[in-house]
């Protein structure tokens, strides 16, 4: 098992650092480079929604192993204002900023699991995962 | 610090921008005004943007894209964007984002061809 990486999400420059750290981390685990290109875009999306909502964050990105299966792990922790409605927000097309109500949806699509823990006020959680085929 | 700035290359009145390195948001919101006021300095008909140096483009980016097309198409220019890698092609569908008012061509060269046809067509209507 390959140790877990941080990056720490505090400018628009950090977005490009985490999504790089996950892409060079999907090729050393073996994913090919569409995956690789799925894994950093949603990297992207999920740093950016760090960035434009909390302001800062963090994302760690670790190998997991289950059932014999070997994949990537994306932790994104905030502590910003929160999600009061999880499902407005995976909704596509919503959003309340600039952006174009696809980044959580988005993120979604492009990775096998994804699961979001949110209290208002207190913060965000998501915890992604894809696996190797 | 100073975002970094893509240079943008002008052969007769067309403009070439090909992004070489992951643009950070500030960077692409730069390169957007950049674009755009060439576009009003030179006059330039069309534009071609190409991305095949790009692995990533995430709905930021893309968005960006779409709105310098729409844009340049309000001034009178057309964007042709050019290289997209198929990893680039099939996340930026699978986000949702698939830039259907967006002229493409797969590579430069054949970007050049485009652009030099559809800049063909709208000089015949001015004439």
């Amino acid at each position: 098992m390959t140790q877990a990486k941080a990056a720490v999400i505090r400018s628009d420059l950090d977005i490009v650092i985490a999504r790089t750290l996950a892409r060079d981390t999907a090729k050393a685990l073996g994913f090919g480079a569409i995956d690789q290109a799925r894994i950093a875009t949603a990297v992207s999306e999920l740093a950016r929604n760090i960035f434009l909502y909390a302001g800062t964050g963090n994302i760690t990105v670790r190998e997991v192993e289950r059932h014999g299966r070997k994949g990537i792990e994306i932790v994104c922790e905030d502590q910003g204002p929160g999600i009061a409605d999880i499902d407005l927000v995976m909704q596509d097309g919503y959003s309340t900023s600039r952006g174009m109500g696809m980044g959580l949806p988005g993120a979604k699509r492009l990775m096998d699991d994804f699961d979001i823990y949110s209290k208002e006020n207190e913060g965000t959680t998501i915890i992604c995962r894809k696996w190797r085929s | 610090m100073d975002s970094l700035r893509i240079p943008i290359l002008k052969i007769g009145d067309v403009l070439i921008a090909s992004i070489q390195v992951a643009l950070h948001d500030a960077s692409a919101v730069q390169f957007k005004d950049d674009l755009l006021q060439k576009i009003h300095d030179t006059k330039a008909r069309g534009v071609i943007v190409d991305l095949t140096a790009l692995d990533v483009v995430d709905s930021f980016i893309g968005r960006l894209i779409a709105d310098i097309a729409a844009m340049a198409g309000l001034m009178g220019t057309r964007v042709v964007l050019t290289g997209l890698q198929p990893a680039v092609a099939i996340t930026l569908v699978e986000l949702g984002l698939e830039l259907p008012r967006v002229l493409t061509a797969l590579n430069l060269e054949k970007g050049l061809a485009m652009m030099q046809s559809l800049t063909e067509e709208s000089g015949d209507d001015a004439s």
